[in-house]
């Protein structure tokens, strides 16, 4: 069982979203997990017993190119075929902090429906907007906070500024290396 | 590497807690024994994973030494040997559980065994601890506990409950039906669990419970459920009107199992039936294996007196009474801050 992954839980989609180990006293092993239903976002807990055949979640992945935003959804093109496919923010979540026109994703889809989202690993963004690095504070760690091209506020070393790009962890939403 | 961020505040509510602890069993009548950490033979928990390492002699020649999953095998020897009524707070350690909200490999675990009694004593035991630590936190308030935007009432009697009846009362599922495994097993598929040719009663007795009873469990103050089928008390005594059922129970609040205690078995015989039976399990599922520790059972050979006893979580306790989501903040160097890559 990893996070992220999607498996059929009373033959229903679902994402795995966190999972734990629980071993009941004296008993054997089981994970409990936390499943979203991918087709009515409910949040459920479940205990499997480790010994347990899940199965997956036929779940596929298409790699598309995102156009713009619509409202609350966010427009993506197939670059060969230019069919367009709508992702809903509830699928996209906090993604959309480092999504940027033209980047190529991978969209997860069930029954032709889109149900995640991955980023590129690492994905490159301007600064617009760097605080002024505030000295003598050597108790934190020296950081600062950088408004990106695409709205988000991260966390970047002082030596940063306006106009500089830097590289950002999707996975974390972190700062990783400036890249100018 | 970021630096590390001590939470304060919540470390010293800690310290204020195990205090709390250590202040109600001395009034109480216990004296706190102290046991090794380091030992040659570990407990036989038949589904815990250990931590083994090696113990060099002045040339260097290694004998194996493990790392406690807890402190009974000890404190029953002390018990035996006449100590009276002891309790001890000492680090514990369980391999192979991976890191979440509610466990770390190193965790603090509270026993406490009390000469001349049974199981329901230790409950009177946790009602009146629990009421105490809150006392010691809020002293002019009433004994509740508020977890994460949820209150319980701490004010004895908490709920009591049977497992029979928890079973019967959550998952509709009656006694003869619970203790007769085809019967357990087929009422479990048609509940929607994979059930097959290698499914145990206890694998589904475990996981209906984890599914339909545990959660709810400890709603507006704690639940003690008691009474366990046999199978599921290795440690304890039969009860002496059903014999099916073992004197053990485990207490609650919101869903999370605080301590497990038992009225002890001191048939050593059985006992030594019991630890053989569960080093075959350990052998079936390839965990690490090792000899039956024969002065623990020398030590009922000698007489165990009647008595009862409890472990008891405490950094679960400290999380509930800090208001801590999970049990790393209790802690000043989780697991997850000294092997980052536990997380993922």
């Amino acid at each position: 069982m990893r996070k992220g992954m999607f498996v059929l839980h009373h033959n229903e989609p679902h994402q795995v979203i966190s999972h734990e180990f629980v071993s009941p006293g004296k008993g054997s092993a089981f994970t409990r997990v936390k499943l979203r239903n991918v087709l009515t976002s409910k949040m459920m807990d479940f205990t499997y017993k480790t010994t347990e055949q899940v199965e997956l979640a036929e779940v596929e992945t298409r790699e598309l190119q995102y156009i713009y935003q619509e409202g609350n959804n966010f427009v993506f093109m197939n670059p060969r075929t230019y069919d367009q496919v709508e992702v809903s923010g509830e699928v996209m979540g906090s993604d959309h902090n480092f999504l940027k026109e033209e980047m190529i994703c991978h969209v997860q889809f069930y029954n032709d429906q889109p149900i995640g989202i991955f980023l590129p690993k690492k994905v490159t963004l301007e600064v617009t907007e760097a605080e002024e690095a505030v000295a003598g504070d050597r108790v934190t760690a020296p950081k600062k906070q950088a408004k990106l091209e695409t709205g988000a506020t991260i966390a970047v070393p002082i030596f940063v500024k306006t106009g500089d790009k830097v590289v950002i962890d999707t996975s974390t939403g972190e700062y990783v290396s400036r890249n100018n | 590497m970021s630096s590390h961020q001590f939470n304060f505040p919540v470390l010293k509510q800690r310290a204020v807690i195990v205090q709390a602890i250590r202040d109600f069993f001395r009034r109480s009548g216990f004296w706190e024994a102290e046991t090794p950490q380091l030992v040659p033979l570990p407990s036989m928990e038949p589904y815990l994973e250990v931590f083994e390492t090696q113990l060099l002699d002045q040339n260097r020649q290694p004998t194996r030494a493990f790392l406690i999953s807890s402190p009974e095998y000890a404190m029953k020897q002390m018990l035996a040997a006449g100590s009276g009524n002891i309790f001890q707070i000492t680090k514990s350690f369980r391999n192979a559980e991976g890191v979440s909200p509610r466990h770390n490999p190193e965790f603090s675990i509270l026993e406490w065994y009390r000469v001349g009694a049974d199981y329901l004593q230790i409950m009177d035991d946790c009602e009146q601890l629990l009421k105490s630590i809150a006392k010691t936190i809020h002293p002019d308030q009433q004994p509740i506990l508020e977890y994460q935007g949820e209150i319980y009432n701490l004010t004895e009697p908490w709920e009591r409950i049977t497992v029979s009846q928890a079973f019967k009362k959550y998952a509709q599922i009656d006694q003869k039906t619970l203790l007769t495994t085809p019967k357990l097993l087929a009422a479990s598929k048609e509940r929607g669990y994979q059930v097959n040719e290698q499914t145990t009663w206890e694998e589904v007795y475990n996981q209906i419970f984890l599914n339909e009873i545990e959660p709810n469990l400890g709603k507006t103050k704690p639940t003690i459920i008691y009474e366990y089928p046999v199978s599921q008390a290795a440690l304890s005594k039969k009860k002496k009107s059903d014999p099916r059922f073992a004197e053990r129970f485990e207490f609650y609040i919101n869903g999370l199992e605080l301590g497990n205690a038992f009225s002890e078995l001191t048939d050593w015989q059985e006992q030594l039936n019991r630890l053989k039976e569960d080093q075959q399990e350990k052998a079936r599922t390839g965990r690490t294996l090792f000899d039956i520790d024969y002065n623990f059972i020398n030590a009922l050979k000698s007489g165990l007196p009647e008595c009862a006893g409890i472990a008891v979580g405490v950094d679960r306790l400290v999380m509930l009474f800090t208001d801590q989501p999970s049990i790393q903040e209790t802690l000043a160097f989780p697991a997850t801050h000294l092997w980052p890559e536990l997380i993922k």
